[in-house]
């Protein structure tokens, strides 16, 4: 009865814990180079989009300053840009094509896809929205101020 | 039971955060997008579609303060354009009643730009080559009189996204020539054609 009790309460934590750490989604990468040959290299990964921010109190201040001091002039149109792209529709915002590459930027269910095609090499990042703006938030409270 | 109970309790607790963060709020259904087209079929045949929601162009324009834009608003000093105070023209054209302003028929070009039923209206034609390029620009009069809104020596961008979201569908600037089509309007689609 106590291992039961026990191990319910082990799969809520779990749950639980699952659930947060995929409420934001997962940020999808995607590369893969086509050189032809032995060279070419396929890098592909996803991560669970709320850990990212958590994952920016781990990396060392003078990095993120220098990232935040970098981004500074475009951090406030990133910040309501992510905002308000979150809470329009899906939409396709800009397509490029012509006869070797195609290039989209979308917003699909609250994230942002980013595809490039190309003869040299086939990019696929998908971004919820939300992240977007909480790492730019994060990023603006860490500007040094001047 | 009570375990099950607790069981399902987690589920849907589970079942009901996802959502909750996840599902992007919809937008409502007057939402007006800019959109442009660029079509080219030499020397290459390529296309560029941009699709820009207008409320966002509200919101993010005030955001950007770089090369003389600032709070939504650009200095007209930058929008002078060899030695053509742009916004004293728009400032005329404003308080001019319906009419052409200017006709030019050569054979050269044809260039015409009047204020008609509440546009101003530019057209270009050139009549050297043989297709005959042409570019039509169509604005509002609200969207002119929301730039010059400020009544400072700045054009009111914010101002006049703002009115051009009020006013119906409508073409702005339709260009063609042998080489490419540009096509920039506004409607309610969050798709381009």
């Amino acid at each position: 009865m106590i291992a039961a009790k026990l191990a319910l309460g082990a799969l809520g934590t779990l749950t639980l814990a699952g659930a947060y750490v995929f409420h934001e989604g997962v940020i999808r990468v995607a590369v893969d180079e086509h050189k032809g040959g032995r060279n070419e290299s396929h890098v592909h990964f996803f991560v669970p989009a709320a850990a990212v921010p958590l994952a920016l109190h781990v990396v060392p201040e003078d990095r993120i300053r220098q990232a935040a001091e970098r981004l500074r002039p475009l951090l406030p149109a990133i910040v309501i840009a992510s905002r308000e792209l979150g809470r329009l529709p899906d939409a396709d915002l800009v397509e490029v094509r012509d006869a070797r590459e195609h290039v989209q930027i979308r917003v699909r269910g609250g994230k942002l896809l980013i595809d490039v095609e190309s003869p040299q090499e086939t990019v696929h990042l998908s971004v919820p929205l939300c992240t977007v703006n909480e790492v730019a938030r994060e990023l603006e409270s860490r500007v040094p101020a001047s | 039971m009570k375990r099950a109970m607790a069981v399902l309790a987690v589920v849907v607790l589970a079942a009901g955060l996802v959502p909750a963060f996840a599902q992007p709020v919809p937008a409502p259904e007057t939402e007006k997008w800019l959109h442009v087209r660029v079509e080219q079929t030499q020397p290459k045949n390529e296309l560029v579609r941009v699709n820009v929601p207008l409320a966002l162009a509200e919101k993010v324009l005030p955001a950007i303060h770089n090369h003389g834009l600032h709070d939504g608003k650009i200095t007209v000093d930058r929008a002078r354009m060899e030695g053509v105070d742009l916004r004293a023209v728009l400032d005329a054209v404003k308080n001019a009643r319906d009419g052409e302003f200017v006709t030019i028929q050569s054979t050269e070009n044809d260039v015409r730009v009047a204020k008609e039923n509440g546009y101003l209206l530019v057209h270009v034609r050139e009549n050297r080559k043989a297709t005959k390029p042409q570019v039509e620009v169509r604005v509002p009069m609200t969207v002119v009189d929301a730039l010059l809104s400020s009544g400072t020596n700045e054009l009111d961008l914010v101002a006049a996204i703002r009115a051009l979201a009020a006013h119906g569908d409508t073409e702005l600037v339709r260009v063609k020539d042998e080489r490419s089509t540009v096509r920039v309007w506004v409607d309610s689609k969050n798709v381009s054609e």
